[in-house]
Formats: C-alpha cells, sequence, structure tokens
C-alpha cells in the first residue's frame, strides 16, 4: 500500500513540477488515507486517488484592465474546478500577487474534502488571480473585477461553479464580480456566495463558525448523556469567533470566563453574561480596543499580559469542563495541552483554523476527551456558504432563526459522519481519524457511483 | 580708497532669501553701525535661486562685489560657481554659506575650493549675512584703515567653521550693542573715544603662521586676541598652538588681552599661565561670558539727537523709536541733524535705503520752519513702517487698534527681535499665498493662515532678564519649580498692556504655539520638542482670559528649558544659550460642538513620501489626515494616509482587515468646559457622530456582508475613511495639497511639510505650518554588493540615510525574544538611560516594532530625546506581529535631519542576526536592553538612491 502510494506520489511530482505546496497537500492526504485504500480494493481498482488529485478541469487567463494613470495592466486568473462529485464547484477566489496555479491547485484539492465534510452537495475548486488590491482604487478594482467576470463567466454557473470570497476577496469584489456576472449573462442566479444581504446573501455568516463550533461540543457531550448547561467554559480570542461562541454557549446554559487578544487574556470567575458580552461587542467592534478594558470596567475579572517568556498560556490552566480555542493557529502547545487535561478540561471544540499543536493533538487523543478538531468544528463557516446556495435556488430568504436552526442540523450531520466513521475504521471516539476520512469517503463513493468521468 | 561691499548677490533659495528678510529686521537691531563714522552705508542684497542666474548678473559692470553661494544650487555646486566667477576674469570673492556641519565637511572632501574665499556655515542667526561681508571688507580693509585711521584690529583665529561661524556674528554684534552702551553711560575717556573712532577691524586666521603674520603685521593696533587653543601649526594640528601664540603675543605686548577657548577645560591651568582669559567652549554661557569678556573694549551706538551745541537731547535705537523722539525732541536738534544728512545716513547704516533717499534730498530750507519739517519727518517714517509692515509681519500698534476691529488675517508681532523658525514660517506662506493662488479659478475654498500675533524673542528675553529666571532655567532639573516660577513671574508692562489691547478682539479659542529661533530650522528641526497649549478662551471677562493667556505663554517659555528639550539639544550643535523663544497665538480653526471644539480635519502633507509603493512615486509626497485636532497626526496615531496625487489609491485600506485595524478610532478636540491644562482632550468617534462631524468622513463596515461602505447612512461600524472627500470631491484637498506642496517646495527649494486644518462649513483650510525636510545631498554613492551574510549583523533593502559609518563601537539592543509589549514604556526609559550613559558615543540601536510609536502596542514610544545619540537605527518587526513601518512626523522630521541612518527590516527581504546579538557579552543590561560593546567598530554602509544597506559585523 504505501508503494501505491509513493508512486501516486512520484507520478505527481513529474507531472505537476514547481508546485511544491500542492506535492504536500497531496502527500498529507495520501498518508491518512493509507488505511483507507487499503480496506477499499475498489478504490485502487478505480484510479480513485489518481483522479482525485486531477482536477477535473484547469481555466487560466488573461486579465487586461485600465489603471486610473490609463496605463494597461495585465494579470492572469485561474479557476481550479477540482472535483464535482458531490455537487457543483465550490471554493473562494484569492486575489493576491503570490497567487499562482500550484497554490491554488492545493488549496481546491484541500477545498474538496472540507466541503464534502458539511454534507452539503457542494464539490471543490479555488481561484483568483495575482492582481495585488494593495494601494489600488474603487475603480481600478472594479475595472479589474469585471475584466476577470468577462472570461469567469463563461466557467461558471449556479449550476456548474459558484465561486466565493477569500484573501483580497471580500463583500465589495464580490459585488463587483456579481454585478458583471449580471449583466453578462443577463441572469440573476445564486452564481457567487458571499453577497449582500440585499441581493441574494443569508443571515448569520459572521456568527456561523462560532454557532457551529458550539453545536459540535454539544453533540460531543450529547454522547455521553450531557450537555453544556452549567459547564464553565475557557475560550481564547475576541473576534467574531470567540464573540458568537460566548453568545451561543450563553444561549444553551454555560459559563464563559476567558477572553484574550494577543497582548493578554481576562478571567472573569462571575462568568461573562450578556451585558458583558455586548459590552465585550462594542469594545471590540466598535471602539476596536484591547480586552485589558474589560478587567477595568468589570471588578470580577482579572487581566494577564502575554508574557512571551512562558512556554504557557496561563489562559488554559483555569478550571473548567470546556476550551474553545478561537483565536489563532497553534495557540496550544504540548504544555497548554497538559494544563487543559489537568484542570478538568474533557471538552475541546476547535473555533480556530489548526489552533493546537500536533503534541497536543496526540494528548487529548490518548487521553479519550473528546476532542472536536477544527476540519469539522469550524466547517458552520463553509456551511453557510451550501446554505446561501441553497437559499438562492429557492428563491427564498430564511430568517436568522432558520438559518441557524439548519446550521445546527448540519453540525449535528458532520458529527454523526465524524462519530460513524471513526468507528468504521477502528478508532471509536476519534474525531481526528473521523474528519479526515468522512470527507474523503463522500467523494469517493460518489465517483464510484458516477463511473470513470 | 576703502573697499565697500555695496552690493552682494546671495545665490541661495527663496526660502534661505525671505530668512534674510528678515534677517533685515534683526539687522535694524545689530547692524548698528558706528555712531559718527561709517554711516553713509549698508550693503544692498540681491537674490537669486541658481548658478547661471548669478553668472548673468556678475558680468554686469561694476554691479555686485561679494557673492554669497549655497553649497547646492539647482544647476551647479557653489564651488562650480566660485570658479566659473574665476574663469569669467571676475574679481568678486565668493563666499560659501552651508547649512550642514556634516554637509560642509563632505562638500571639502569632494570639491576643489581654492576659488572659494571662506566657508561659512548657518545656524539659524542672520547676523552671519552681516559677518560675512564684514570678514571680506576688514580682510581688503585692513592695511589701509591701521596705517591711514589708525583702526584697531581683533585677531580671531579658529579652524572650525562652526564655531567661526557662531562667533563672528556673535563679536560683530557684541561689539556694537557694548560701543552703544559705552556711549550712553557717559564713559568717554579720550583713548576709549580713540579707540570707538573707527571700527575695530577683525582678521579670522585659522593657522599659527596666519595669526602671527597678522599680529606682526598690525601689532600696535591690535585690540586683542581670541584664540582656539588647538589649531595647525606648520600644517600640523598643534594642541597648544593657543597658548604658545599667546605668550608670544604678550611677550611683544603685555597689555593686549587674549581671551583662550577651548572644549577641554584642562587647558585653564595653561591660559592662567600666559595670563589669559579661558573659556569652555561646550559652555552654555559661552556667549554671555565672551559678551562680558568684550563689554571690557569694544562698541558702538545710537542716533543721540543733539541740541546744536553737542547736548544729546534724546535718543533712537531704531526707527520706531525715532519717530517717537521726534514728538519731543526740540526743533532746534532736528534743524541741526537734517542740516548735517544724519538723518539719512543714519537710517542707510540701518539699510532702510527707500527711506534714506526719501529724506535726503529734502532740505531744511524746504520747509517753512522746523516744526513743519518736523510733522513731515514723523508722517514720513511712520508711513514708511506701515508700507514696510504691510509686506512682512506688521508691529502691533495699540494706538491703531483703539476702536477698531482687528481683521480676519490679523497677523503682528509683539516686541523686537525674532519671529522664531515656525512663525517665520508662516509669515512666508502668507507673501507665498499672496503671490500664487492655489484654490482653483472661482473655487469657494479659502486657504490662509489663520488670525495670529506673535510674541517675538525680545519678549522673551526681558521675561527671563526682568524675572532674572536665566540662571535658574539653565542650570535646573526641576521641571515643576521651574514652571512654579516662570507662572509666578511677571509679564513686561508694555507687553501686557498690548495683549491687554487685543483680547477683547481675540475672543475665539487661541493655540499658544512655541517658535523658537532654532524649531524648523532647516537642518535641525526641533518638532515637537516645545509645548503648544490650546485655550478655550470662553470667559467672558477679558481680564480672565488674559490671565490665561499669559500663563500659557509662560508655559511654553519654561518649556525651552524642560530636560525633554535640554537633552535634545545636547545632539545637536547648538548650546541651550543660543535657544530664544517667539510664541504664536494663533486662532484655533474649528466650530463649537457641544461642549467642544474641533476642525472636520486636521493633517500633515510632505512632499517627500519615504515609502512609496507603486503606483506612488517618493516625490509624489504623501499626506496624513484625522477628524478633529491634529494631534492624532502629528504623534503618528492611528490615521487616514493618501498622496494627493493618487487620492484613491489608499495603500492602508487595502482590505477590510486593514481599514477596521488602521482606521482612526478616536480624536482630539478642546474641551471647551475641562481645558484647565490647556490641552487638547480624546473623544470616541460615537461623539463626533452625535456632533454631526463624522458624516463627512466615514464610511460604514457591515459584518454581515463584509463589506465597507461610504457615508453612514448604513447601520454598522463606523470608519474614518475620507471617502467623500477623496473619493467624491466634496472639498477639493488633494488638488490644494498638491499645489500647496508644489508651492511650498518651490518656495523653500527643498522638500517641506505642511501642517493644516480644515473646516467644512466655512471651506477653509487654514495652513499651520512650513517645515522644508531636509534630504540628503550626499554625493558618494556606496556601492553594496551580495556580502555574505553570515558577515553581516543586519541587512535591508528599505534603509532612510546614505554613506558610510564606521566609529560605531556601541550596539544598545531591545532583546527581541525578552521584549514584552505589554510592557513597552519600561523598554523606552531603559533605552533613555542607556542613551543617557553614552553620551557622546555614537551607537547602533536595534529593536522590534515602530520606533516612537504613539500607540505602545505597535512599538516602543520613546521621545527622540531618548534616542538622540542613536547613529543608525534598525527597526525589525515583532516575532508574533507584523506592523506597517510608521512615518509619525515628528519622528521621521529628526531622522532625517539628524542624518541618522535607519534601516527598516522586512524579514522576506532582510534579516537581523539576533543569534549574534545574543551572544556578545553585554556591558549593561537590563530585563529587555542589552548595552553591547565591540572591540573594532562595526561598518554600516547606505546607498540612499537604492534604499540598501548593511552592517558588517566587527572584524575579528
Amino acid at each position: 500500500m504505501r508503494d501505491h502510494v509513493s508512486a501516486v506520489m512520484s507520478e505527481v511530482m513529474a507531472k505537476n513540477p514547481a508546485e511544491p505546496e500542492f506535492h504536500q497537500a497531496v502527500q498529507e492526504v495520501a498518508e491518512s488515507l493509507t488505511s483507507v485504500l487499503e480496506r477499499h480494493p475498489e478504490y485502487r481498482h478505480a484510479k480513485i486517488l489518481e483522479r482525485i488529485i486531477e482536477p477535473e478541469r484547469v481555466v487560466m487567463f488573461r486579465v487586461p484592465w485600465v489603471d486610473d494613470r490609463g496605463v494597461v495592466q495585465v494579470n492572469r486568473g485561474f479557476r481550479i474546478e477540482m472535483n464535482s462529485a458531490i455537487g457543483p464547484y465550490k471554493g473562494g477566489l484569492r486575489f493576491h500577487p503570490s497567487v499562482n496555479l500550484g497554490i491554488l491547485k492545493f488549496l481546491a484539492f484541500e477545498q474538496v474534502f472540507k466541503n464534502s465534510l458539511t454534507t452539503l452537495p457542494m464539490g471543490g475548486g479555488k481561484g483568483g488571480s495575482d492582481f495585488n488590491p494593495k494601494g489600488k482604487s474603487d475603480h481600478e478594482v472594479m475595472r479589474f473585477c469585471q475584466s476577470f467576470m468577462t472570461e469567469l463567466s463563461r466557467h461558471i454557473g449556479a449550476n456548474t461553479d459558484v465561486p466565493a470570497g477569500d484573501i483580497g476577496v471580500g463583500g465589495r469584489e464580490i459585488g463587483y464580480l456579481f454585478g458583471q456576472y449580471k449583466r453578462l449573462r443577463n441572469e440573476f442566479t445564486g452564481v457567487l456566495t458571499g453577497k449582500g444581504i440585499n441581493w441574494g446573501g443569508s443571515l448569520i455568516r459572521p456568527e456561523a463558525t462560532g454557532y457551529g463550533c458550539v453545536y459540535f461540543a454539544s453533540e460531543m457531550l450529547a454522547t455521553r448523556n450531557e450537555t453544556l448547561e452549567g459547564k464553565t467554559c475557557l475560550v481564547s480570542g475576541s473576534g467574531n469567533v470567540a464573540q458568537y461562541t460566548v453568545e451561543k454557549l450563553l444561549q444553551l446554559g454555560a459559563k464563559p470566563v476567558t477572553l484574550s487578544d494577543s497582548a493578554g487574556y481576562i478571567y472573569d470567575e462571575a462568568g461573562i453574561d450578556r451585558d458583558k458580552l455586548a459590552w465585550v461587542m462594542d469594545l471590540k467592534n466598535e471602539r476596536r480596543g484591547r480586552i485589558e478594558e474589560y478587567a477595568m470596567q468589570f471588578k470580577t475579572a482579572v487581566y494577564t499580559a502575554t508574557d512571551p517568556k512562558l512556554d504557557h498560556n496561563p489562559l488554559w490552566a483555569h478550571r473548567a469542563q470546556c476550551a474553545f480555542p478561537s483565536a489563532t493557529q497553534n495557540e496550544i502547545g504540548a504544555k497548554d495541552a497538559a494544563n487543559l487535561l489537568r484542570s478538568g478540561v474533557y471538552v475541546i471544540a476547535e473555533g480556530a483554523n489548526m489552533p493546537t499543536h500536533n503534541d497536543g493533538v496526540l494528548q487529548f487523543v490518548d487521553a479519550k476527551v473528546l476532542y472536536g478538531p477544527g476540519k469539522a468544528a469550524n466547517a458552520g463557516g463553509v456551511a453557510t456558504s451550501g446554505l446561501e446556495m441553497a437559499q438562492n435556488s429557492m428563491r427564498f430568504s430564511w430568517t436568522r432563526e432558520e438559518v441557524d436552526d439548519r446550521l445546527r442540523i448540519i453540525m449535528r450531520s458532520i458529527h454523526k459522519a465524524c462519530v460513524a466513521t471513526a468507528d468504521r475504521f477502528g478508532s471509536p471516539g476519534n474525531y481526528v481519524n473521523g474528519a479526515n476520512i468522512a470527507g474523503f469517503l463522500k467523494v469517493a463513493d460518489s465517483m464510484m457511483d458516477q463511473g470513470v468521468v | 580708497m576703502r573697499y565697500r561691499i555695496m552690493d552682494v548677490l546671495l545665490v541661495a533659495s527663496p526660502y534661505d532669501s525671505f530668512v534674510l528678510e528678515e534677517a533685515g529686521q534683526l539687522g535694524e537691531r545689530v547692524v548698528g553701525e558706528f555712531r559718527n563714522l561709517d554711516l553713509h552705508y549698508g550693503p544692498g542684497l540681491t537674490t537669486v535661486s541658481t548658478g547661471g542666474e548669478a553668472l548673468a548678473l556678475v558680468q554686469e559692470p561694476s554691479r555686485f562685489n561679494l557673492i554669497i553661494s549655497g553649497l547646492h544650487l539647482a544647476d551647479m555646486n557653489g564651488a562650480q560657481l566660485a570658479r566659473r566667477v574665476r574663469e569669467l576674469g571676475l574679481d568678486i570673492p565668493v563666499v560659501l554659506l552651508a547649512f550642514d556641519s556634516r554637509d560642509v565637511q563632505t562638500f571639502a572632501l569632494h570639491h576643489d575650493l581654492s576659488a572659494v574665499e571662506r566657508t561659512f556655515l548657518w545656524q539659524g542667526d542672520a547676523r552671519i549675512l552681516l559677518a560675512i561681508v564684514k570678514y571680506v571688507e576688514d580682510r581688503h580693509n585692513v592695511v589701509h584703515d591701521t596705517q591711514i585711521m589708525g583702526v584697531q584690529v581683533i585677531i580671531l583665529i579658529e579652524d572650525n567653521v562652526r564655531y567661526y561661524s557662531s562667533f563672528l556674528p556673535a563679536i560683530y554684534g557684541e561689539l556694537l550693542h557694548h560701543s552703544r552702551r559705552l556711549i550712553s553711560e557717559g564713559v568717554n575717556t579720550s583713548d576709549k573715544i580713540m579707540r570707538m573712532r573707527a571700527r575695530p577691524k577683525i582678521l579670522l586666521c585659522s593657522t599659527y603662521e596666519e595669526a602671527w603674520e597678522a599680529f606682526t603685521m598690525f601689532q600696535e593696533d591690535v585690540l586683542g586676541v581670541i584664540s582656539d587653543v588647538e589649531f595647525p601649526v606648520e600644517g600640523k594640528l598643534s594642541l597648544e598652538a593657543g597658548l604658545d601664540f599667546a605668550r608670544a603675543v604678550r611677550a611683544a605686548w603685555h597689555d593686549v588681552p587674549v581671551l583662550l577657548q577651548s572644549s577641554n577645560p584642562d587647558h585653564w591651568v595653561g591660559a592662567a599661565d600666559v595670563g589669559a582669559t579661558f573659556l569652555v567652549k561646550g559652555s552654555p554661557t559661552l556667549l554671555a561670558d565672551l559678551r562680558e569678556f568684550m563689554t571690557e573694549y569694544f562698541g558702538f551706538g545710537d542716533f543721540v539727537f543733539r541740541a546744536p551745541d553737542g547736548t544729546p537731547v534724546g535718543r533712537a535705537y531704531d526707527l520706531k523709536s525715532l519717530e517717537e523722539r521726534l514728538h519731543t525732541v526740540p526743533g532746534e536738534s532736528i534743524a541741526y541733524h537734517a542740516a548735517r544728512n544724519h538723518f539719512s545716513s543714519w537710517l542707510k547704516a540701518r539699510t532702510e535705503f527707500a527711506l534714506a533717499d526719501e529724506l535726503r534730498p529734502r532740505k531744511i530750507s524746504d520747509f517753512a520752519d522746523a516744526e513743519v519739517m518736523r510733522a513731515w519727518l514723523i508722517d514720513t517714517i511712520a508711513r514708511y513702517r506701515r508700507q514696510r509692515s504691510l509686506m512682512a509681519v506688521a508691529d502691533f500698534d495699540r494706538q491703531a487698534l483703539r476702536g477698531g476691529r482687528i481683521a480676519d488675517d490679523l497677523f503682528h508681532r509683539i516686541g523686537g527681535g525674532s519671529l522664531g523658525g515656525k512663525a517665520r514660517g508662516l509669515a512666508f506662506v502668507r507673501t507665498l499665498l499672496g503671490r500664487q493662488p492655489v484654490v482653483e479659478p472661482g473655487g469657494d475654498v479659502t486657504v490662509a493662515v489663520p488670525a495670529a500675533v506673535i510674541l517675538a524673542t525680545d519678549v522673551f528675553d526681558r521675561f527671563l532678564d526682568d524675572n532674572d529666571l536665566r540662571h535658574v532655567a539653565l542650570h535646573t532639573a526641576d521641571a515643576a519649580d521651574l514652571e512654579r516660577r516662570f507662572l509666578a513671574a511677571r509679564f513686561p508692562a508694555d507687553v501686557r498692556e498690548d495683549l491687554a489691547a487685543l483680547m477683547p478682539a481675540l475672543d475665539y479659542p487661541l493655540a499658544v504655539r512655541s517658535s523658537s529661533l532654532l524649531e524648523d530650522s532647516q537642518h535641525q528641526p526641533f518638532a515637537g520638542i516645545y509645548d503648544t497649549f490650546m485655550l478655550a478662551n470662553r470667559d467672558p471677562r477679558p481680564e480672565l482670559r488674559l490671565e490665561r493667556l499669559l500663563r500659557a505663554i509662560a508655559r511654553v517659555y519654561a518649556s525651552t528649558f524642560s530636560q525633554h528639550a535640554k537633552d535634545y539639544i545636547r545632539a545637536t550643535p547648538y548650546r541651550l544659550e543660543e535657544e530664544k523663544m517667539a510664541v504664536i497665538v494663533q486662532r484655533i480653526v474649528g466650530a463649537v460642538h457641544g461642549t467642544r471644539f474641533y476642525p472636520d480635519f486636521s493633517g500633515v502633507a510632505r512632499s517627500h513620501n519615504f515609502y512609496p509603493i507603486p503606483p506612488l512615486e517618493a516625490a509624489d509626497g504623501i499626506a496624513a489626515v484625522a477628524l478633529g485636532l491634529g494631534r492624532a497626526v502629528v504623534a503618528g496615531g492611528n490615521c487616514l494616509r493618501f498622496s494627493p496625487r493618487y487620492p484613491q489609491h489608499l495603500v492602508q485600506f487595502s482590505s477590510v482587515k486593514d481599514v477596521l485595524a488602521s482606521s482612526q478610532r478616536e480624536f482630539w478636540a478642546l474641551d471647551m468646559v475641562l481645558d484647565a491644562d490647556m490641552r487638547e482632550s480624546r473623544f470616541s468617534l460615537d461623539v463626533a457622530e452625535a456632533d454631526g462631524t463624522l458624516a463627512a468622513l466615514a464610511s460604514t463596515y457591515s459584518r454581515e456582508n463584509d463589506a465597507i461602505y461610504d457615508g453612514i447612512s448604513r447601520r454598522g461600524v463606523r470608519v474614518v475613511s475620507f471617502a467623500s472627500i477623496l473619493k467624491y470631491g466634496e472639498f477639493p484637498l488633494a488638488p490644494i495639497l498638491q499645489r500647496l506642496l508644489a508651492l511650498g517646495t518651490w518656495g523653500t527649494g527643498a522638500p517641506v511639510e505642511i501642517e493644516f486644518a480644515v473646516d467644512l462649513a466655512r471651506r477653509e483650510l487654514a495652513f499651520l505650518q512650513l517645515r522644508p525636510v531636509s534630504i540628503q545631498h550626499d554625493d558618494e554613492q556606496l556601492a553594496i554588493d551580495a556580502p555574505d551574510p553570515a558577515t553581516l549583523v543586519c541587512a535591508s533593502t528599505s534603509v532612510l540615510g546614505n554613506g558610510l559609518v564606521d566609529d560605531i563601537s556601541d550596539i544598545v539592543v531591545v532583546d527581541r525574544d525578552r521584549f514584552d509589549r505589554a510592557n513597552s514604556r519600561r523598554t523606552a526609559a531603559d533605552l533613555a538611560r542607556f542613551n543617557a550613559e553614552l553620551r557622546g558615543r555614537p551607537y547602533l540601536l536595534v529593536g522590534v516594532g515602530r520606533w516612537g510609536s504613539a500607540d505602545p502596542w505597535l512599538g516602543i514610544p520613546v521621545t527622540w530625546d531618548q534616542i538622540s545619540g542613536a547613529r543608525v537605527i534598525v527597526e525589525a518587526g515583532f516575532s508574533d506581529l507584523t506592523v506597517t513601518p510608521s512615518q509619525g512626523t515628528h519622528f521621521f522630521q529628526n531622522l532625517t535631519s539628524f542624518n541618522v541612518g535607519y534601516f527598516t527590516v522586512d524579514p522576506t527581504t532582510g534579516f537581523v542576526d539576533w543569534p549574534w546579538l545574543a551572544a556578545q557579552p553585554a556591558v549593561r543590561a537590563t530585563s529587555t536592553v542589552r548595552h553591547l560593546h565591540t572591540s573594532s567598530p562595526l561598518v554600516v554602509k547606505m546607498n540612499g538612491k537604492l534604499g540598501r544597506g548593511a552592517i558588517w559585523k566587527p572584524a575579528t
């Protein structure tokens, strides 16, 4: 089996020279799937691995535009249509000078499994351009977007390929792209997600990741017949994810006690209640201040400044049952993981992307606590794209409550898929394995069903 | 035939020539030549800005007999100009006037100065021009005058351009100043009068041989010797040349006074041995001591009205007092002087040629009697003074104010002396704006300098002297005590009365701003060193408002002597004693909103952008604007930066995240109720929204849509984007700034920085400050080939500064790993201590984050004086956060002026060898800062054109 994987890898490198990011992504996925391919000779015979690493289609095109000084500029546009086994290609557009074919293929490849794990009918893709939005005027950005879409519009559609935003592509760019698509095709469809609320966007987007993460934790607890009610929760970060994690925790009766930013964290023994959360939201979103101010405002809280000399973050050493790392990558090191386990935490749901260092992950898995890796626990963000598509197809907008309800159902499905897959592959309760494999299985099975295409 | 300089051709930028217009005023006080001799002359000054123009002019027959040129002209340099003049066969001396002592050295190294008479250094004192003229004349006339007239000679031996450029004007100035006093005090013993018959000549020598030749030639007429101790003998620097010279002089003529000065106080003993007076060069009281020394020997006087029998009946020291005395002196005295052309002669000596020419042809016989003539004289002089003040800065006149309302464009001075750098810049802008419109024809925007009254530096001197504050101010380190003494001191009565007369008219909020002599001097900016205070000025009782105004002025005076200022001045070639403070009392532009007062927005624009990102180029300039008062901008806080040429290309607003992180979050305004400390206060943006001032400048962030929408009609987070102005042109800010920057650059001959404030309702852009920005003129470009990274401490592709530095053996480094952003203020204090300990020794400063940041989270909030000894600074990123490099106005102004190398290290294109730094033993260390000393010097190479640089580890 190892031979099979390394043969595939050699082939990948030979066929895709100068794409190191892509090589690495394929390598990681192929290795994590060794046991799957062992147990599924039919996948090998159907060359699922070989097919899944080859994009179904790559579109590369010229994007000429005229800048404000009247000078002609030329950028390169891409759309990688990676896999449509379970639904239309779906994935972001990135405008950044570092964009090249290798990076986009790597991102598109990962997107296939992320989307599959949401249990929604979304294939995988990615696109973008080496256009640098830095220092460009609104008009230049608009002209670029229009030129980009003029070509891209031939390749996408609500039932074919539905791009979204990514780095360098926010609400403004989605607006310009959508406007040009509509003008060229004379149709108003859900061809892009991330649209403005007034013209096809979905509610609950800023909330989705935080809410979803709490739902996932709640599902994990349910496997032990427990709920979040009365649980003390450590939350790191103070951005969107952390704020809405706290909000949902409060709705479900839990007691969040910490929040942080890059300078330090606050520990509020009395719990962060709704009023305090409203104050934090004003502080962070409107005034854009430091979390330190929380401790000045609320006397029950203690502020601790970040100490770069420490090899751990004292936030994770407070007594609690649940932890929601929602700040940044690698925020939980080996010592933090040990502290968490020692202080009684047995539910960890990752709102941030890869917040736990590998050592920590191993400790959690060994300790058999309820550890929901970000891949699964923060899939709520990806899922809302699917929900936007669904609403567009129905030409109908759900209320906030309806979207939230859908989100909860999706998170439950993701959880279920992880648990079932982990069981099936002999590591019950191991959400890491479950999440890694579940996404792949759904795509692989669909490809099997659809024949050699 | 005596040699006279009648016409000087000054080859300099328009800004420098403006400085000299003010020199005319200064001149009125100091040019006061001899009372009885030498009256009939004073040189005319013609200014051109290029070498080409100069060469065209000097070829006109018998016109100019002195050329004073800057080192760098648009089309050639000063040395080339001198050679060209000589090649044309013209016998016109060419003197160079440099603006930077480093520049003098570099220039001398790279250019042939054989055709140049001598080089002088501009140090903010306009009397240098007088000194240059006198110096050249004296050299030509000394033989004739000593032989025929018995004129005395002072031998000045000094080889350092900086020192002789400061001594020479001081000696000429003091000479004349004290001579007046001698006469007025009636000291008229015959020998002293003899000595005053003609002004002593000063012979400037740079070597022992030159000085000895002068001495032997004029020994009977030598009035005294003022000499350095160390200067060249037989081509080699001798450490005791001055002592030897003094000994030789005393041997020949035992009564010739000798003053020795040295930066080495140990020479005191040697000086005492030879019977010479000794002064320490670095001493803050050097000039006063020099003055005291010279009081014994030199000086000349005022216009003394006399009765026909010679009895003095009145005395005038300037034009104004001449006019005043004319009211009161007896008619027979007027007739006496008029018959002898004394008035026109005296006026000519003061360079008042137009007035002198008007008076001269009128004979006493033209008038019915002396009273008619008196009236005519008074009227003519008054008219002339009025006219002159319209062109420049008018003297404030209490009488004229009576009954009338002060105009909106009020711009007056109170007191004599200099306006100081900042006020001079403003006065210059007024004349520039008068000449050239900067708004579109038909546009409805006003661009103007807000109404101001300037207390010139004489008021400062009188305040210090009357209250006996000078000594304590120079020597105390106790800031609170100093301020208490200044607040308790009394202002001169006439100044108080002038301000009291103004108070009813000054019924708006006022800024009380420092304008020191050295502030904004092109190469020593003193930016942000002294205090500015703001007064709500709302009390209906003018007398109470006056008291508060006087307190604010006293506090600005006190800030001249703050520890901050003392530390700063130590890093410059100046002595604190040379610094004088003028004060600008100026209308604050803005409007009342609730209990606050502020302009819609304020900003700073610079014609040179140190960090241009394409399509921007360095020469396109950069502006920074913020809602409210300008403190947010000058202190380097969150504000909006844009290039006036590309107002829609906002680099800092490239993504939604960037906008949220870098846009303004709070603003500064004057609290009209709580203005106890006379400073602006901070408010949050929702206050501005409630005030109605946010709408015109803001956009709204929608979390739901992850997008920013211009205007505030939608719900969401408000961000100050200036969209309506920069994108939609609701106010023509960018085009006006482009024109103002171009005008300022044209006017000063250098890149400039301007400060402004805008009132949108009144469509008014108020011009608050103009400051030339110094840019290196270094001719050489260093090649920095790909060095072996292992040999380097640091490399960067974003370097400010140019040249080679190879005399640094000390490194002060902020430890990247131990540095804690939460405690950055403590780190700043540690740095200040190391800086103080290293006094005088240049060092390499390495740190993380934005240097001089106003936000202690983004970097180390040092002020300039805390790191004033740093010769090269490295700004590296944090280990955990990327911070856009600082462009804080004052910090960068200082950086470029002190010619400090500045390496911004972007980890993708450069590096700092942290492990190497960590491995070096520390001389001393605090928790986050280490001082390292290397056995041999580091080598720093900077290529300013390419913006590249590298720092080599010491050779082992």
